[in-house]
């Protein structure tokens, strides 16, 4: 577990998610990253029932991810979070008379881990009921549990393969109370994914994104 | 760095459903001594394990219904270790001639900012307390003897005070759904504490 940075990068001008996605997987493989597997990373949604007012009922997020196959991460947008094991899913379902789940609102990223030295990095295509909406880039340095300390490292990295789309720093590591120099943990990563899936949610239906 | 090599899907509906199966009793104070004397004989070989707990009940009411119950269960003793979230069902009702209550029980091990994510839920806590005793193994059996302290000013777990001159004996059983012969040695087991303890079935309904 390391410093992890995840960002959205657009579809290249007049071409598909998917040749996009392979054209990022090509300059990895250029600079010697090797294939290691797959990943996969998804986010429920979950809106409180039993709203006496007309309050817009809070939605909570349920998120997985494939690096850490035995937990679930839960959190509210801007609210606190919590990492528990896998029988939290199991928890919602018992739930499910006060927490809706809203099956359409189901956003996940899919694809393949590439490492490179200390980097760990994940090209994935966001998808929404099965049309791809978009691609989203995670890039971990394992060696390291300060952002403050490496920032500037992996901002090099990043943009050896991604250029112009390198991110700026999260707002997940600025937000901390102790800022850049707090450990991090898997909430932060989680909850700079949960950002991406919200715009990507927003973000207009892409013209010929449907995934055979 | 290699990919984590567990692929399993999430889980989302057609769950493993455990149960918990309980039988309870107590015995007072001064009875104590005897008790543990006859639980280390005849318990897994080990030495018991000695624990602080402090657990908090929190409850979420709904438009209608009964509320929904969560327990929430954190070591005083490893302040370092997760909570321990429980949700117990109703008990089941069916065989009167099964030996112990029945209900459908998840456990989930959850990080220490679950106080605050349940109340953001809708939750609020209702009432809270420290259990102080010793579990006792006896293959898949659990034997539990403690004592539950009241909490005198919330959050505060330092003071203190015994809700009674006895302390409580459960002995459970958590297995998936189905599984019958498990109450029949529960009650042999059961057989064996007699006259120290006499561990019944408690339907919780009976005390409201």
């Amino acid at each position: 577990m390391g410093v992890t940075c995840v960002c959205q990068v657009p579809v290249a001008e007049g071409k598909s998610v998917q040749q996009t996605v392979d054209m990022l997987q090509k300059k990895l493989e250029q600079l010697g990253a090797i294939k290691q597997g797959n990943f996969w990373v998804d986010c429920e949604t979950y809106h409180a029932t039993g709203n006496a007012t007309g309050q817009p009922s809070k939605l909570l997020y349920v998120m997985h991810n494939s690096e850490t196959p035995l937990s679930c991460m839960a959190l509210f947008e801007g609210g606190p979070g919590l990492a528990a094991d896998a029988n939290f899913d199991v928890l919602m379902v018992k739930l499910k008379s006060h927490f809706q789940n809203a099956k359409g609102h189901k956003v996940e990223s899919r694809g393949t881990r590439y490492r490179y030295c200390d980097f760990l990095v994940k090209i994935g295509t966001v998808a929404m009921s099965s049309s791809a909406r978009g691609i989203s880039v995670e890039v971990e340095y394992c060696a390291c549990v300060i952002p403050g300390d490496c920032w500037n490292l992996m901002k090099e990295f990043m943009q050896s393969f991604l250029g112009s789309n390198t991110p700026e720093l999260p707002a997940a590591f600025t937000n901390k109370a102790e800022g850049l120099y707090s450990p991090v943990d898997c909430m932060d990563t989680m909850s700079q994914y949960l950002e991406l899936f919200s715009k990507v949610r927003k973000q207009q239906v892409l013209p010929g994104s449907g995934v055979r | 760095m290699e990919a984590p090599p567990v692929t399993v899907m999430p889980v989302t509906g057609g769950t493993i459903n455990m149960m918990e199966y309980l039988l309870q009793g107590s015995v007072l104070d001064q009875s104590l001594e005897s008790l543990l004397h006859r639980l280390r004989g005849l318990c897994d070989n080990m030495e018991p394990e000695s624990f602080a707990d402090h657990e908090l009940v929190y409850l979420l009411k709904g438009q209608q219904g009964n509320p929904f119950m969560l327990r929430a269960r954190r070591s005083l003793i490893h302040p370092k270790a997760p909570w321990h979230l429980r949700y117990l069902g109703q008990p089941e009702v069916g065989d009167k001639s099964r030996h112990a209550l029945v209900r459908n029980c998840v456990d989930v091990a959850a990080s220490h900012s679950l106080p605050e994510f349940l109340n953001e839920m809708g939750f609020r806590m209702d009432h809270e307390f420290v259990v102080k005793g010793q579990v006792f193994r006896k293959g898949v059996m659990k034997v539990v003897v403690s004592k539950l302290l009241r909490v005198l000013a919330s959050g505060n777990t330092e003071n203190t005070e015994p809700m009674s001159l006895s302390y409580l004996v459960e002995l459970s059983v958590l297995a998936p759904a189905g599984q019958d012969t498990v109450s029949e040695d529960m009650r042999s087991f059961a057989e064996q504490l007699k006259p120290l303890v006499h561990l019944e079935k408690i339907d919780p309904k009976r005390l409201m």
